[in-house]
């Protein structure tokens, strides 16, 4: 983690006269939802005079009386149906909120924002008052969640910018009031090129910045779903964007070998439930990568290195009950992509979708593996982290010097 | 309120990679065999790709063109051979978009004597002033003894004009009559030009020859202290309306000497280090690193917002003005055998064939032009190894098209070769169906590819463009080493590179005293890969035939994993 201090929050400092400790921006909720997600904060903060600001209409009866909430109405630039995390559009408009508002903490729900604990608000807050540029929660999943934050986001992010933060996509975030700053500058860039709903990555920018991030365990909370879009466009749409960021910080990652600071055995949160016990069916997904081997193989070459086509070649040939992709194969192949997105080896759209195949892959081995044990699986998933952090190397030599001509 | 500018930070020049090319000789778009906007603008994706972030456009201007452009016959308009100024905005916005900056040239010594200054000049009686525009004389005999420039082909000074019945004063060619900068109105008129294109969003300006602006009697008439006055009111202005616009000197002088063209910060961003361009030359042949330590020796410091600029090759003769008698008869014994490839005080030729097309030595003279302090100035053409033709005249030999393809006329025009305005290099060596843009872009051992390498490797380390200079004194004086060594401004984070060199023809040993870095963790930087740690013993080093070495100096890390071959394969099923 970055140890540059956020400017000191206590209570007393930007001492305006309708000065709030926290600015929260919701999202776009239900009336039921709204009243809980007030209910909710009235519990983390009973004390503390919060903002609330919604893009919805207030209901009339929840204009709450209690002195230590106000709650007012914004207009949302965010996409009117609301993204599944919060985008470009959100983080600019809680900047513009807190420039107005001038709150020692700035509280971004996501999503499904009702079902966040008391406690987890007040955590995230808290990380904030205590000196935290960028608080961001650590919800229990199970190990068939969230796949693709621990196959690409979450060892990426950990390899290049050394943030052990095991969301870096954000569902929720707490922010200082120079890191909500700092991430809608970021935002107008894209708001301003027609990109409201691209996606932010406030762990790589909080790193780029010298600001301290902290991820805080968070207690069950209902997981927004990407909407009703395939793999193929989800995985194209965040990795492509978590690649043009890593293309556009080309800079700052390559410019240390950062050590890993953060303790190598897992120590997050885990949720297992009968449906996690119940067999899953590999062959579809092995098929799949089985088939690709065969049709995209030409495509992959272009991006791939011998060695690493070899070990797919042989992994295209095991059988399913002993499947399993190395974590070193994967993190090369996810760098070699890297890499491509970078020198348009080919159309990057195509470049995105040859990658789901190798996904589909790295997902069917690391479910066979860890069979259903959360345990197991946050286990691999560090290790599968500790394999792109090892492998850094690569990407940066390459990255400096892109001949095909390697091993 | 300022006008802004396409870069953000005032200081961008300083991380800046200049690409100076000439609209004419680029791309032509409309097959009349001479390049235009609409040509270059069809080639800023290969410029973007390449890597270079700052365009420097030689003169576009209206102009009877003998001078290569640099004889203007009118500030605020476009060469119709080139396009029209509705061109001009189009590539200055589709350069801007693909996050490049573009400079201009704005020739204020002189213009063109068919400039409609000099014309009515001419009609004027004595003492008007229209005729005080051009600096006039009834007599050859003032400012005598002052040197003349062009060797080759002026006698004098001063011309004899019939029409106003008086000598005028060029310190180049007898077409190019100075501007006299004693009438306030040429001041008006060049703050009106800048207006211009500044307008426009122009993001720099090269001062062409600014140290003859001003004529004293009884000095050289060169760097005289009005010249100081006028430089320093152009840059006041220009900050004044402006926002992060940059002034580029071209006074080739000795570094002291063009020292007070940078102010106190408020002149000159920029200005060209002449004397150590034939210095790196020189030290390659010689296999000796004194010419080049030596000249950097004698250069002074520039305030913190100034930058040199440095450059291998441009547009106009390997200069030779800035080296002794001596140095000068061996650069041409070194470099210019046939008396052809000689012009004024300099050699025509380029990088490539100066280099006898060797690559090692290319890219070792490249990789000295990206390491050493100032912001390196490409010459169009130069990233391929384009050769020359020394059968053209004047300094035309180097101003050949640009060669994009093996098709006809290099692909650079669709006209009958006999039209281009120059023919395309044709020679077995350097010629266009070997030596071009497409066949380098798909061999990936190109020196196309390398030096797009090379130059996103720069691009990745502020340290090159904003370090200091430290050079190191080895034994072995065949080898070139220095360290680069950047603070940033917030403290967040720190620099350090050792950058050696080789410049001989054999592999050489040398033995470094980096003491003071001891505990450090040399890392190369091209490869991104580690060197034993530096200890307080000198630190030995091989070096291959005209190659370098860049080792960042990190501080060490104790617990990077180096991932093993092994941990990737997949067991035999």
């Amino acid at each position: 983690m970055s140890t540059v201090p956020a400017p000191a929050l206590s209570a007393s400092t930007h001492a305006a006269p309708d000065q709030a400790a926290t600015l929260i921006c919701l999202p776009t909720l239900t009336g039921e939802a709204f009243d809980a997600t007030l209910d909710h904060l009235r519990r983390a903060f009973p004390l503390q005079p919060i903002i609330v600001a919604t893009p919805d209409p207030v209901p009339t009866r929840s204009s709450s009386d209690e002195s230590q909430i106000r709650i007012l109405n914004y207009t949302s630039s965010s996409s009117p149906h609301g993204a599944w995390v919060p985008t470009a559009a959100d983080y600019l408009n809680a900047w513009t909120l807190a420039r107005e508002h001038h709150p020692q903490a700035v509280l971004l729900l996501g999503a499904e924002a009702a079902s966040v604990s008391p406690d987890t608000l007040r955590r995230l807050v808290s990380g904030v008052f205590d000196q935290q540029d960028l608080v961001l929660p650590r919800y229990p999943v199970g190990p068939r969640d969230a796949l693709v934050n621990s196959a690409i986001l979450y060892p990426l992010t950990r390899a290049l910018f050394s943030q052990h933060v095991r969301f870096p996509l954000p569902i929720d975030a707490a922010l200082s009031p120079r890191m909500a700053e700092r991430l809608a500058t970021t935002a107008q860039r894209l708001t301003s090129t027609n990109q409201a709903d691209a996606f932010v990555w406030p762990v790589a920018e909080a790193a780029v910045a010298g600001f301290s991030v902290r991820d805080v365990a968070g207690d069950q909370r209902t997981l927004p779903l990407p909407g009703a879009i395939d793999l193929n466009s989800l995985l194209s749409n965040v990795a492509g964007s978590l690649f043009a960021d890593i293309e556009a910080r080309a800079s700052f990652w390559q410019r240390a070998r950062l050590a890993t600071t953060a303790p190598r055995v897992p120590t997050y949160a885990t949720r297992s439930t009968a449906a996690d016990a119940n067999p899953l069916d590999l062959a579809p997904m092995i098929d799949s990568f089985r088939n690709a081997y065969t049709n995209l193989r030409e495509l992959w070459s272009l991006v791939l290195p011998p060695n690493s086509l070899l070990n797919l070649k042989k992994l295209s040939l095991t059988p399913p009950e002993t499947f399993r992709m190395p974590d070193a194969l994967w993190a090369r192949t996810v760098y070699d992509f890297v890499l491509a997105y970078r020198l348009r080896t080919i159309n990057r759209t195509h470049l995105l979708g040859a990658m789901t195949p190798l996904y589909l892959a790295w997902v069917a081995s690391h479910l066979r593996m860890v069979d259903g044990d959360a345990t197991l699986a946050e286990q691999h998933i560090e290790a599968v982290a500790t394999a792109f952090e090892s492998d850094k190397p690569y990407l940066v030599a390459r990255w400096r010097w892109p001949d095909r001509f390697n091993p | 309120m300022k006008k802004a500018c396409s870069a953000t930070d005032p200081l961008w020049y300083k991380d800046a990679i200049i690409y100076e090319l000439h609209v004419r000789a680029f791309a032509d778009s409309n097959g009349d065999g001479i390049g235009d906007f609409q040509g270059l603008i069809s080639k800023l994706d290969y410029l973007q790709d390449l890597g270079v972030t700052c365009l420097w456009l030689l003169p576009f201007f209206p102009s009877p063109l003998r001078d290569d452009g640099y004889d203007i016959s009118d500030y605020c308009a476009v060469n119709p051979s080139y396009g029209t100024i509705d061109d001009f905005k189009q590539f200055l916005d589709a350069a801007h978009q693909r996050n490049m900056q573009v400079m201009i040239e704005l020739v204020i010594n002189h213009s063109s004597d068919q400039h409609p200054w000099f014309q009515r000049a001419r009609l004027a009686p004595p003492g008007s002033p229209e005729r005080n525009m051009y600096v006039w004389s009834d007599t050859d005999k003032l400012y005598e003894g002052v040197r003349i420039i062009f060797t080759d082909t002026e006698k004098s000074n001063w011309t004899w004009d019939p029409v106003a019945n008086q000598y005028y004063w060029h310190r180049f060619f007898s077409h190019q009559p100075d501007l006299n900068f004693d009438n306030p109105a040429v001041m008006e008129e060049v703050l009106n030009a800048m207006r211009f294109w500044m307008d426009m969003g122009v993001d720099g300006l090269r001062l062409d020859a600014i140290p003859y602006l001003v004529e004293r009697d009884g000095t050289s008439c060169e760097n005289v202290p009005e010249t100081h006055v006028l430089i320093k009111h152009i840059r006041s202005v220009m900050d004044a309306e402006y926002e992060n616009r940059l002034i580029l000197a071209e006074a080739n002088m000795w570094p002291a000497d063009v020292r007070p063209y940078f102010g106190d910060g408020d002149e000159c961003q920029m200005a060209f280090h002449f004397p150590l361009m034939p210095r790196i030359y020189m030290a390659l042949r010689q296999e000796d690193r004194l010419p080049i330590t030596d000249i950097m020796a004698q250069t002074p410091d520039i305030p913190p917002t100034c930058q040199w600029g440095i450059f291998l090759r441009n547009h106009d003769e390997l200069t030779l003005e800035m080296v002794t008698d001596d140095e000068r008869d061996y650069m041409n014994l070194a470099y210019a055998a046939d008396t052809r490839m000689r012009i004024n005080v300099g050699i025509r030729r380029r990088l490539a064939p100066l280099m006898d097309n060797n690559r090692r030595r290319i890219e070792l003279l490249n990789s000295l032009l990206l390491s050493m302090p100032g912001t390196p100035i490409m010459y169009y053409g130069d990233e391929i190894g384009m050769g020359d033709n020394i059968y053209l005249g004047d300094r035309n030999g180097v101003r050949t098209p640009m060669q994009w393809n093996s098709d006809r006329n290099a692909g650079f025009s669709r006209a009958d070769p006999a039209r281009l305005y120059f023919p395309v290099v044709m020679d077995p060596t350097y010629g266009y169906q070997s030596i071009n843009v497409e066949a380098q872009q798909s061999d990936a051992s190109s020196l196309l590819q390398w030096t797009r390498n090379m130059l996103a490797l720069r691009k990745l380390f502020q340290v090159f463009g904003r370090g200091t200079l430290e050079f190191l004194a080895p034994d072995n004086r065949k080898i070139l080493a220095y360290i680069r060594d950047y603070q940033s401004e917030d403290g967040t984070h720190s620099e350090t590179v050792l950058c050696a060199a080789n410049l001989s023809r054999f592999a050489q040993p040398v033995s470094l005293d980096l003491a003071k870095f001891a505990g450090r963790q040399p890392v190369e930087m091209l490869g991104y890969v580690p060197f034993p740690a530096v200890t307080d013993q000198p630190y030995p080093l091989t070096l291959a035939p005209y190659s370098f070495l860049w080792l960042e100096l990190q501080p060490i890390v104790s617990n990077v994993v180096e991932p093993t071959e092994q941990q990737m394969e997949v067991p035999e099923p």
